[in-house]
């Protein structure tokens, strides 16, 4: 549903014609909910917005410190759940997505938790975010994004300051920047890097809370019966957290590096997602996780002719 | 308070001799959870098994451990043993310490330390076992039969016979199959037509019996007991309610050149037609591809002469639902395409034709009254020449398995010619013969004794014309193997014995219904000793040469046995169902959908759940009722594989008798 | 502004490792020697070794299958090393990864996870899955610097008594020489 794009020569029109799409949705009543981004309180962080009324669109804005994906926030709403269910004719969600961001919602969508009918999707091109604590770089988490324009979207703002396709195409875009140097470790240097890394974890859960396609209704980590995992923060529960919210993710992971981003410990958590989808790419010969409806997860699906190695 | 009971068996001295098993039940003792513990020579021993149940009544225990043999050895007989001793049945678990332990370890100690980590891990997953409910699922009585030749034929004879009623769906017009084709039978020279007419005649006149001819099945939902199978009634143009089956359409058609292919093309039909005089239902059926009416919109002379007003020329498919408790799948075999052996030249040569062409020859109510004349010039072959394993045993260009039913089939068309032209010669090349079945290898014998057929050892390389007209012959030239030399045979005519395959879209058709095929494409049995008219899915029954190339007795005989296996099941009211199946957990559910492809039973789909909703939500009032999906397992297919569980993240899905818990129980319990 | 970036990463130092442990927006990239990298971390010498230590391995069995392969080199009377302890399961498909990653938590030394050769699968499909999701297990385990000699997913048939044989045994004799694991991420660091 790649419908309407309109060109946006700089930041400022940009967010002026966020402003125009959002007042015009909530004026016709197609929409009465708009998910968005609004200047934050402290600097360089911008935060979400959730506009209601045409007098709030003016709060809305682009700018590179839009680092929320928003698409998590369509989840856990039974008000729109049921609407889902019933298919009722009510007004829909509205939301403003970056090329990550869409890729998240197609994985939601693909996940059965939000129906595409009941979501107006706003695209923007992106430009790359940059560093909260020094502006002039680019943010981390944009190192591995190539898809500067979403991949689905009703309307789209179009800008020349998107950030070039990979010249590679999506081969190996999934990288993270460190992930060659480990891999280069002698093994027994790499199992004490991942020792610290455990040790270093504070089980916050910042980084699956945060996590776009963790969807579970209870995560597996919350339960007690069964007692999948200990409760405390020791390193040995903890890396039995990282290893299988990497598993959990296989195939699904958008790497849109909010994990990495959200983490107060600053741990390399997009890590292990980078290693695994990176795996996929080269044992399974598969694109990266909902670049399109087409391709449903990689643990979802199998080819009898994928590659042998357990003779 | 959970009460485990543990029972050491000694098995004779299977397992005493490596495992101290008085020590294991010992330490057995200490474990957390057990009330009780004791060993005994045969645990499976009726004395054995009375010792666990007076020990459940004595000390109150509420679960079992058996270390013993292996579970596929006797969990189902300690099973029944605590049932009767007032336990649930899925309170057990067996610690295999012989064909794990002691038959397999020399050193006595370390074979009795690994033995009490088994029983640990035993008693670690039965302090988590449940128990499990049988459920009852009721059961449709009524059969469905998909195949119309003998093997279908038998089938819903043999269930019919029994009072339940069969639906025998054929894709033809007629049923009949192969066998309706064939001229005589061996051993016994029967006439074909003879044995099998009246048992379709019977099949028509059952009260029990519905054929459904020119239909085909579509789509099969449901489960053992509860088959909800869609068949498409392929447009026939000729309502059967009316039809009288007098046959003036058929006579009067003006397209009357049409290759007719129950005579294997050697024949001609109308394009209103039926197959054969003796087919059954005799209701013809309009050939759209070749009814000059449908081509140009001109004639309907059928539909003028037809005195019951039974054509109908905007006859459209049909599809009909219909519900079943069981199914026997008998769609047979056809034959394996030999233009791949271009050196015989088939297609090329007309003088040489495959084994079920030369049945229509001989036939007497066949293109030619019976007369054997060759298709090029209608003169009487005097020299014909028979071909053995033509795509059967060919790895290179056909089959590896054997046909089976070649060596018989080739002796009696060999006897044939024999028989009916008195100066011919009959020569057959043959790799080896195989006659196993009764009065088989008399009736060979009989044809190189008594008939003087000839049988030479090698294989053909190759087929070739020369002469013109009256004078043309055939040269076949192969190698007799046994006199290690190359022979040249001039023929008048040469028969293949061509391999028996699955039908083109047996893979198509197998998964479409659920059921699971070799690497050839036949369908497979659920053990092929054991269980060789089952398959894999609950209530699909196999019959006939669908499951692999069979003779016409093996046929009946398998038809027979299927019927059996649906009559059981059909006598049921309810069957009981395993309850090893998987269960979700709606609270935990979110309805990714992710446990719905990765079912190979298609057992799990999404069902509406309408809950309240509570506590302090982003939008919206609380309180309310909301409607969301999660997934549902459907008991009846689900075959308790588990790996749903695995893909759902949330474990909101969950084994019965192997459960996450009981697994981490038993990986911890070591440590 | 967002002006338009070249699209070539910045190369501004990150920490390679984690765990400054105080929320330094800009921590410091902590120097090899100052990983804790554990004493025994190759192949453990021998005199590390107690002469009578026998590694304790976890094989997840398929019920159709392997544990079937395992019953026949019972019947077969073919003799292994006492190190194995088989956790039946119905199928290769239900042994989830976690059980997995939980055994070598609590301590096993090895863990074998074995099933119906691909297209064998009593239940059909459910080892397809299987192989998929422990083609990326492996190398996630070994990513995190598990040793690979550890943990082996394998297919044995139900007729392949002496492969079940051969694979323990091999399996035994490569982890003994190794040492005892130590627990996943316990305090002495990952074994290698």
């Amino acid at each position: 549903m790649k419908d309407t794009v309109i060109h946006a020569t700089n930041t400022i029109a940009i967010r002026h014609e966020m402003r125009n799409i959002a007042r015009n949705l909530l004026e016709i009543q197609a929409v009465d909910l708009i998910l968005g981004w609004k200047k934050g309180i402290l600097p360089n962080k911008s935060a979400p917005a959730f506009i209601h009324r045409p007098d709030q669109v003016d709060d809305l804005i682009f700018d590179e410190f839009c680092y929320h994906n928003l698409t998590k926030f369509l989840l856990g709403c039974p008000d729109r759940q049921d609407r889902i269910a019933d298919n009722e004719d009510r007004l829909k969600t509205a939301i403003f997505v970056k090329g990550c961001d869409s890729r998240s919602l197609i994985g939601l969508i693909q996940d059965n938790q939000i129906t595409r009918e009941n979501v107006y999707i706003i695209g923007i091109d992106c430009p790359g975010l940059k560093e909260e604590h020094n502006t002039t770089i680019l943010a981390k988490k944009c190192e591995t994004c190539y898809t500067a324009t979403p991949v689905e979207y009703d309307i789209l703002i179009d800008s020349p300051d998107k950030r070039p396709e990979n010249p590679n195409g999506l081969k190996g875009f999934q990288a993270h920047r460190d992930l060659a140097k480990i891999e280069n470790m002698p093994p027994a240097e790499r199992g004490a890097y991942w020792q610290q890394m455990f040790q270093s974890c504070i089980r916050c859960y910042a980084c699956r809370n945060v996590c776009p396609v963790c969807s579970c209704k209870e995560c597996c980590f919350d339960q007690t019966l069964p007692n999948w995992v200990g409760k405390g923060n020791n390193t040995s529960d903890n890396g039995f957290y990282h290893l299988v919210r990497a598993m959990h993710v296989a195939g699904r992971c958008v790497s849109c590096g909010e994990c990495e981003r959200s983490c107060p410990m600053h741990l390399p958590v997009m890590l292990l997602n980078s290693k695994l989808g990176l795996s996929i790419e080269e044992l399974f010969d598969e694109p990266p996780a909902s670049m399109n409806f087409d391709v449903t997860a990689t643990l979802n699906h199998f080819k009898p002719e994928d590659p042998e190695e357990f003779m | 308070m959970k009460k485990v009971g543990v029972f050491v068996c000694h098995c004779g001295t299977n397992i005493s001799q490596t495992v101290h098993c008085e020590k294991l039940a010992e330490a057995a003792k200490t474990l957390p959870g057990v009330a009780f513990s004791t060993e005994y020579k045969y645990m499976c021993s009726d004395p054995g098994q009375t010792m666990i149940k007076e020990a459940i009544a004595e000390h109150g225990l509420d679960r079992v451990v058996v270390a013993a043999c292996s579970p596929r050895m006797h969990e189902t007989t300690f099973r029944k043993c605590i049932d009767s001793g007032g336990l649930n049945p899925y309170m057990l678990e067996i610690a295999n310490i012989r064909e794990q332990c002691s038959w397999v370890h020399s050193d006595k100690d370390k074979a009795t330390a690994k033995a009490g980590d088994l029983v640990n891990m035993a008693v670690a997953k039965v302090l988590k076992n449940e128990q499990l409910p049988s459920s009852f699922i009721p059961v449709h009585k009524r059969a469905l039969v998909i195949g119309g030749g003998i093997a279908g034929i038998q089938a819903a004879l043999d269930i019919a016979d029994t009072g339940y009623h069969v639906d025998l769906v054929e894709r033809e017009p007629s049923i009949g199959g192969k066998m309706a084709q064939i001229d005589k039978t061996f051993p016994t020279m029967d006439c074909s037509a003879c044995i099998l007419t009246p048992k379709m005649v019977d099949a028509s006149q059952h009260p029990n019996i519905t054929i459904i001819p020119y239909s085909e099945v579509e789509k099969v939902d449901g489960y053992v007991g509860n088959f909800d199978v869609t068949i498409r009634r392929k447009a026939s143009y000729v309502d059967s309610v009316k039809c009288t089956g007098c046959g003036l359409c058929s006579e009067k058609c003006p397209s009357k050149k049409i290759p007719s292919e129950f005579e294997c093309n050697l024949g001609t039909r109308p394009a209103i037609y039926s197959p054969f005089p003796q087919a059954i239902p005799n209701k013809p059926v309009i050939d759209r591809e070749n009814c000059r009416y449908f081509k140009t919109g001109k004639c309907k002379i059928c539909a003028r002469v037809c005195t019951a007003d039974a054509v109908n020329f905007e006859d459209q498919d049909e599809m009909v639902q219909i519900r079943y408790g069981a199914i026997v799948v008998a769609t047979g075999y056809t034959l394996y395409d030999h233009s791949q052996y271009g050196e015989y030249g088939y297609g090329h040569y007309k003088d040489v034709i495959s084994g079920l062409e030369f049945e229509r020859l001989v036939n007497a109510s066949g293109p030619t009254m019976g007369k054997i004349k060759r298709p090029s010039d209608n003169t009487e072959p005097k020299n014909v020449v028979f071909i053995k394993c033509v795509g059967s045993r060919d790895k290179a260009r056909g089959h590896d398995y054997c046909s089976r039913a070649c060596c018989m089939y080739t002796a009696k068309h060999a006897t044939m010619v024999r028989d009916k032209i008195k100066d011919s010669q009959a020569i057959i090349f043959y790799m080896d013969i195989r006659t196993p079945g009764k009065n088989y290898e008399e009736f060979y014998l009989r044809g190189v004794e008594e008939y003087g057929v000839t049988y030479v050892r090698g294989r053909v390389s190759r087929i070739y014309e020369e002469g013109e007209g009256e004078n043309r012959k055939l040269i076949v030239q192969g190698e007799d193997t046994l006199l290690g030399k190359q022979v040249f045979v001039d023929a008048d005519m040469v028969v293949l014995a061509t391999a028996m395959e699955p039908q083109p879209d047996a893979a198509g058709f197998a998964r479409k219904i659920g059921i699971s095929y070799d690497q050839n494409n036949f369908f497979s049995e659920a053990h092929p000793k054991l269980r060789p008219v089952e398959t894999l899915s609950a209530g699909i029954y196999l019959a006939g040469a669908c499951q692999g190339p069979k003779d016409i007795p093996d046929t009946v005989a398998q038809a027979g046995a299927a019927a059996a296996k649906v009559v059981a099941l059909l006598s049921k009211d309810e069957m009981e169902t395993e309850p090893i199946v998987a269960k979700v957990d709606t609270d935990r559910c979110s309805g990714c959908g992710f446990c719905i492809p990765i079912c190979p039973y298609k057992a799990i789909s999404f069902t509406d759940l309408t809950e309240r909703v509570h506590g302090s939500v982003a939008w919206g009032p609380t309180g309310k009722e909301v409607k969301r999906q999660v997934a549902n397992v459907n008991n009846g297919l689900c075959q308790g594989c588990g790996a749903c569980t695995v893909n759902c993240r949330a474990g909101a899905l969950d084994l019965l008798g192997f459960t996450n818990e009981q697994i981490l129980a038993e990986v911890d319990s070591l440590w | 502004m967002v002006n338009s970036l070249d699209p070539t990463c910045n190369t501004t130092p990150e920490p390679m490792t984690p765990g400054s442990t105080t929320p330094n927006p800009t921590p410091l990239e902590i120097s090899a020697a100052e990983l804790t990298v554990p004493q025994n971390t190759s192949a453990a010498s021998a005199k590390d070794i107690a002469s009578d230590w026998e590694p304790k391995i976890l094989v997840f069995a398929c019920q159709y299958c392997t544990y079937a392969g395992a019953d026949l080199a019972g019947l077969s009377r073919l003799q292994y090393p006492t190190t194995t302890r088989v956790l039946r399961v119905p199928c290769s498909g239900r042994t989830n990864p976690q059980f997995v990653i939980r055994a070598f938590q609590k301590g096993f030394d090895g863990v074998l996870v074995a099933g119906c050769h691909p297209g064998d699968c009593h239940f059909t499909t459910g080892n397809y899955f299987t192989r998929r999701r422990y083609l990326l297990m492996t190398r996630l385990m070994e990513f995190i610097g598990l040793d690979p000699r550890r943990f082996r997913v394998c297919w044995i048939s139900g007729s392949e008594g002496p492969k079940f044989q051969q694979v323990v045994t091999e399996l035994t004799d490569t982890i003994r020489p190794l040492g005892p694991s130590q627990k996943l991420w316990d305090e002495g660091g990952i074994s290698s």
